[in-house]
């Protein structure tokens, strides 16, 4: 009954602010990832004895199977007078996706909530088992289309890393462009959906109004709006001259511009932010301990962002600010959001100012180098937190297994713990500013 | 200056589509989105090698053809003559969706408002996304008496999106058998019309069409919210009298 992973988060004084240890289960195998803090870099390895003992954190719900619940495992149950459990989805109203959620209540508040999944399990890893890392592309971008871009960038250089293959540097530095638009119109999106619930028609539509803009950014400049087909073993598709990245450029800083005056409005909009301030509390402890990721645990104060901590080229050659904040509600969530919108847009004009011009084709791979069969991973920061891909290839070079951690999978503990003591309508709020995807956690 | 969201809106001005009343903008419908065909430089037999979900059927001349509702727009077919661009194909086979028979006699209440259902039956989310991007200022369903609505009680057609999961069948049957009649169903997607890349996985069941009766496809991968609107007017026998409104614009 134990799930393919298991992840803990322990603050450490000694060694570091941080570690983050995941713990995967593929196939017989027990590996771990760990975070060296001394040199600044992440491990893969043989999971000790010692720290597969000391997790006490474990999920229940088998494997793959619809409707399971995410909870833990303490073996209590919510009793009391009046208290009533009501199923919630899998076809619901508030939530555009396949999903469901047990609500234990006594009317008023919410005194538990247990996410459930697995209702559109696709079987993601599975069904690339044996194909060519290409191949797999295909099946891998669209485990969740709105994360497309971070998933089909840590899927490549993990494979690429397998293969001993380098990209150009231009390819490497598109990827990263491509997953920082990613990130600015999921934002947007999130930052849509909360000014939705909120009944704030204005904010939503011109929010939206913005989005749409960006996605129509992707298809002119990387050739799809959900960036499918964006990348393929040893580079990517789209080839951005010096003109189209001036134009995408001009065009990133004028939709930034026009959100940073929306959020002035949205700062002095008293009604809105009552909505968000003080809503789903998530303690800074909680989050380490649950293992939150993403712009959720930036907003419990977790300084913890992929592009710093496990950098791939080109996050070393660029200046990342972290985002967090101390507030632990909605509104720290939301805020981590609406200035890492800026942030991208920071980035992403570094990104294009000095992208390489080394072309963005494939290079031939070398044979020597790795050793086949060895797993290879790696880590990157998709709009929703920390995404961790685990690849084995085999002689051929085709894929032999393939493990995938995604960021909505253990942020669901999070949310229901901070929904806790919530009322019903505070629901959507919460929901929605952790930004989770069924399609994400489901692949 | 105080900040009044509804002034904000005023000065923003109108960023509606002129769809249907004119072509879509080339913006609307990118070149990418626009559906594979052959040319004469087209080889059939390596189209179809290429192809990972199908779509490519090769055979003696009658036989051939580029099945949409399993295409997943990978461009891979361009190695083989296959063309994504063109406005020549943009203006000619812009319109994917396509209409069952025996539809005539139930939409006849729906012409001008309909209210619609969106299912999520194991979609990669970015075909839900498109689907609730039609309410954004740029598509505008509502001024087209278009409505989305939460219940299945209120619903006259059914939006179907991913690949129908052995988990949602049951779900979607009983969703749709709640609906008051006459209703219909239009699938939406690659994955609902055949189940596109997720054909070979472990979680996909069958097509939406086998599980309940479809009357409307809208292929893509995924559709753009204007292919989506598209459809929704052609299931309301809306667009037959405007043949201008289904060809693309050609590229400025």
């Amino acid at each position: 009954m134990i799930p393919k992973f298991v992840e803990m988060r322990r603050v450490d004084e000694a060694s570091g602010p941080i570690q983050l240890s995941t713990i995967f289960r593929v196939g017989g195998d027990t590996l771990a990832l760990l975070t060296d803090t001394q040199n600044n870099r992440t491990l893969l390895s043989e999971v000790p004895q010692r720290l597969g003992e000391e997790i006490g954190l474990l999920l229940k719900g088998e494997e793959a199977s619809p409707g399971a619940p995410i909870d833990l495992d303490t073996g209590s149950k919510v009793e009391g007078f009046g208290v009533f459990t009501f199923g919630y989805g899998p076809v619901t109203s508030g939530v555009p996706e396949a999903g469901g959620f047990k609500l234990v209540t006594y009317g008023e508040r919410v005194v538990k909530v247990i996410p459930q999944v697995n209702f559109k399990k696709r079987g993601v890893e599975r069904a690339v088992v044996g194909s060519k890392p290409d191949d797999a592309l295909l099946l891998v971008e669209r485990s969740a289309g709105n994360f497309s871009a971070s998933y089909s960038t840590c899927f490549v250089t993990a494979v690429e890393d397998a293969l001993g293959l380098e990209a150009p540097s231009q390819a490497r530095w598109t990827r990263a462009a491509a997953v920082e638009l990613e990130r600015i119109y999921n934002h947007l999106y999130v930052f849509g959906r909360l000014s939705e619930a909120a009944s704030q028609n204005v904010a939503t539509a011109q929010t939206n109004a913005l989005r749409e803009s960006v996605l129509r950014l992707n298809a002119k400049h990387f050739g799809h709006r959900y960036l499918f087909g964006l990348n393929r073993v040893g580079g990517v598709r789209p080839d951005l001259s010096k003109d189209g990245r001036k134009a995408l450029l001009e065009s990133i800083r004028s939709i930034t511009r026009e959100f940073a005056e929306l959020v002035d409005y949205f700062l002095t909009s008293r009604i809105f932010l009552d909505r968000l301030q003080g809503t789903a509390k998530l303690a800074k402890n909680d989050a380490l301990s649950l293992g939150a990721v993403g712009p959720c645990a930036r907003g419990s104060g977790v300084e913890w962002d992929d592009r710093l901590t496990y950098p791939i080229e080109p996050y070393q050659d660029i200046f990342v600010n972290i985002e967090t904040d101390r507030g632990e509600d909605t509104m720290a969530r939301t805020m981590v959001r609406l200035r890492e919108i800026q942030t991208s847009a920071v980035v992403l004009s570094e990104l294009l100012d000095k992208m390489p011009s080394d072309g963005a084709a494939a290079r031939q791979s070398s044979e020597s180098g790795k050793d086949r069969g060895k797993f290879s991973f790696c880590r990157t920061e998709s709009p929703s937190g920390d995404l961790i891909h685990v690849v084995q290839l085999d002689d051929q070079g085709r894929v032999s297994r393939l493990h995938v951690r995604p960021a909505s999978l253990v942020n669901w503990l999070p949310f229901a713990r901070s929904l806790e003591g919530n009322v019903f309508t505070d629901f959507q709020f919460a929901f929605e500013s952790y930004g989770l995807s069924f399609a994400d956690s489901d692949r | 200056m105080p900040k009044v969201w509804i002034l904000r809106g005023v000065k923003k001005g109108i960023l509606t589509s002129g769809f249907p009343k004119a072509k879509p903008t080339a913006e609307e419908i990118p070149q990418t989105s626009a559906p594979p065909t052959a040319t004469d430089r087209s080889d059939w037999a390596e189209g179809e090698r290429l192809c990972p979900t199908g779509a490519i059927k090769d055979g003696r001349a009658t036989e051939r053809a580029v099945d949409l509702g399993r295409c997943v727009y990978c461009r891979r077919c361009t190695g083989a003559g296959f063309e994504f661009a063109g406005p020549e194909v943009r203006g000619t086979a812009a319109l994917q969706a396509s209409v069952k028979s025996g539809l005539e006699a139930r939409r006849r209440g729906f012409r001008r408002s309909l209210h619609i259902l969106m299912i999520d039956v194991g979609s990669c989310n970015a075909c839900n996304l498109e689907v609730l991007n039609l309410s954004n200022p740029y598509y505008d369903l509502t001024r087209l008496g278009i409505f989305f609505t939460n219940s299945p009680k209120h619903a006259d057609a059914l939006v179907v999106v991913g690949a129908l999961n052995a988990a949602m069948v049951d779900a979607l049957k009983r969703t749709y058998e709640s609906m008051p009649g006459p209703k219909f169903v239009i699938s939406v997607g690659a994955c609902a019309i055949s189940g596109g890349v997720f054909q070979k996985t472990e979680g996909f069941v069958s097509p939406v069409g086998d599980a309940v009766p479809v009357d409307v496809v809208i292929p893509g991968c995924p559709p753009t919210p204007i292919q989506v609107l598209e459809g929704l007017l052609l299931a309301m026998g809306r667009l037959e009298k405007r043949p201008a409104a289904r060809e693309v614009a050609s590229q400025p």
